[in-house]
């Protein structure tokens, strides 16, 4: 038998123990995934396609599971703890999205073997998945918060994520200059620019900078995970 | 700052706690001091503002005025603070997908015990709570009883020097809580302190040093229990089960009833010290076939919660 003593710990036992979950979270991406890049799909809409499964995948799953522990009382339980609420966010969250990154890292193995000429992409491509991967775990947890349902996360989740998607310009390439400035202030463009340069699409930055956007965005979304622990775990 | 001596000693002390919610519901004004062995109960109707207090005892709700100072310290989010807390919550909230023990294990080390001491005390506890056998079973199959002594389990396994307990006999059988009373009582003599909110007057007559009624959100009688029941030395309680609704009005109007209240078809009557329960059926009289059952005992604790408010305690379940 597993045992946990810590929270990340208990993430992933909870995690390993549920076999068909398991199976379900790794295959999903890989439907999605293998007609587009296998089928070689124009770069620019499997480009489009992969941002969106995984801002998604990122924003449902911690969302969902932190909704259901406030129905059932676990998170009353956790403002018990020893523990402060910014390191219990941190904890969850980076454990939610590791998790979150297993299940994305098939898809990325796929786009590199059908791709090796892009490998310069490659470092990019893994960092700013990470990066929308943790900001998508926070918008869910934050949705959480306010919602009295798994269902009302979803849509509080998704309502926001397909305008900064648009935004972003992953739908259709942003040419006025003030669209273009928004959309470098978002994760999810440098996503788009990696993964089209990984399928051998034009992106528009190189792939150095696209890195260091995808760290900083990974930085500064593990900041804000630790200030945002209360209002996760002790609104009422 | 120079605390006294009464302070110095005080485990946990609460002044003028106010957590209020929107509707009017919550708690008002409460103070409570609690000592080192000492066993509070707090009793109440539902909705009278138990849980609520025990959450913001438990460092689980933050109040909306007031303050209360666990160990010397108010700050709430001081790990030393939550380490010698061991708190059960009304809801038997665990991680359904694990077991039992896997979920205790959890609890054990965030509370900082080590693999060796969280091994030792959760064989001893899962023996004492009869969980032993079905400590490798999900807790999502577990039975609310179950679920509640894991609760136990959980809030006893790192020896807290106080014991916030909401409901502790709620769904356990009479063995379970006859040995809950008698872990309790222990604790108490090694110097745990207790609060726990319950509605039942055996276990609180039995184990409660002192017990605060709550009834609306506010403190509206405390006192040791053998000074609480000396209020109702020679009074009765008289059940009657009736056939059809009887008018309150009549009997309350009684110099003999000190409170009457109707709980499905029964009515519970305080009768005053030296009344005769005749007098009471003197008042039904001409109504001879509406009492089928009529019982006279001794008054507890809830028969005194109805006299001052009128409200009768639900019954507590087992």
């Amino acid at each position: 038998m597993m045992l946990a003593g810590t929270i990340w710990q208990r993430e992933l036992v909870e995690f390993a123990q549920r076999r068909l979950a398991l199976v379900i979270k790794l295959a999903f991406p890989l439907l999605v995934a293998i007609p587009l890049v296998l089928g070689n799909a124009p770069s620019i809409y499997a480009a489009m396609a992969l941002t969106m499964l995984i801002a998604i995948v990122g924003a449902i799953g911690a969302g969902a599971v932190l909704s259901r522990e406030r129905q059932s009382g676990l998170t009353l339980r956790y403002r018990t703890l020893p523990v402060t609420p910014g390191r219990l966010l941190i904890e969850r969250l980076s454990t939610s999205a590791v998790i979150d990154f297993i299940q994305i890292t098939p898809v990325l193995v796929l786009i590199a073997l059908w791709h090796p000429s892009a490998f310069a992409w490659w470092p990019a491509m893994l960092l700013t998945t990470a990066a929308v991967l943790l900001i998508g775990n926070l918008m869910g947890a934050v949705a959480s918060s306010f919602s009295q349902s798994p269902g009302e996360v979803m849509l509080y989740v998704v309502i926001p994520l397909l305008p900064l998607l648009y935004l972003s310009g992953i739908f259709t390439p942003l040419s006025q200059p003030a669209l273009l400035v928004v959309s470098r202030l978002l994760p999810f463009s440098y996503l788009h620019e990696a993964l089209l340069g990984a399928l051998t699409g034009q992106p528009t930055l190189p792939p150095w900078e696209t890195l260091l956007a995808g760290l900083g965005f990974l930085v500064g979304a593990a900041g804000l995970t630790g200030c945002l622990g209360r209002r996760v775990f002790e609104s009422d | 700052m120079k605390v006294d001596t009464a302070s110095e000693r005080s485990l946990l002390i609460a002044t003028d706690l106010t957590r209020a919610y929107r509707g009017g519901k919550g708690v008002f004004d409460i103070r409570l001091r609690l000592a080192a062995g000492e066993v509070v109960g707090v009793m109440g109707p539902n909705g009278s503002g138990k849980s609520t207090l025990l959450r913001l005892l438990a460092t689980a709700a933050s109040p909306t005025s007031g303050q209360v100072s666990w160990f010397g310290t108010t700050n709430v989010r001081d790990p030393s603070v939550r380490r010698r807390l061991g708190v059960m919550l009304d809801q038997a909230a665990h991680f359904d997908q694990m077991t039992g023990y896997q979920n205790a294990w959890f609890f054990a080390h965030q509370f900082g015990l080590s693999d060796g001491l969280a091994r030792e005390r959760l064989d001893e506890l899962f023996s004492w709570s009869g969980l032993s056998e079905a400590r490798d079973q999900l807790v999502g199959e577990y039975s609310l009883g179950m679920k509640r002594r894991l609760n136990l389990v959980e809030a006893l396994v790192h020896r807290p020097s106080i014991l916030l307990l909401d409901e502790p006999t709620l769904a356990l059988d009479y063995r379970g809580e006859l040995d809950l009373i008698e872990r309790l009582q222990l604790l108490s003599l090694t110097g745990t302190a207790v609060v726990m909110a319950t509605n039942d007057v055996h276990l609180a007559e039995r184990l409660c040093d002192s017990i605060l009624f709550l009834h609306q959100g506010r403190i509206i009688r405390e006192g040791h229990v053998p000074e609480l029941l000396t209020e109702l030395a020679g009074s009765k309680e008289v059940q009657l089960q009736v056939n059809s609704p009887v008018a309150l009005e009549g009997l309350r109007s009684l110099a003999a009833v000190e409170a009457a209240n109707v709980e499905g078809d029964t009515v519970h009557i305080i009768l005053a010290r030296g009344a005769n329960p005749a007098q009471v059926l003197a008042v039904l009289n001409g109504t001879a076939d509406l009492v089928s059952n009529m019982r006279v005992r001794r008054p507890n604790l809830g028969d005194l919660f109805l006299k001052l408010t009128g409200v009768a305690l639900p019954v507590a379940h087992r």
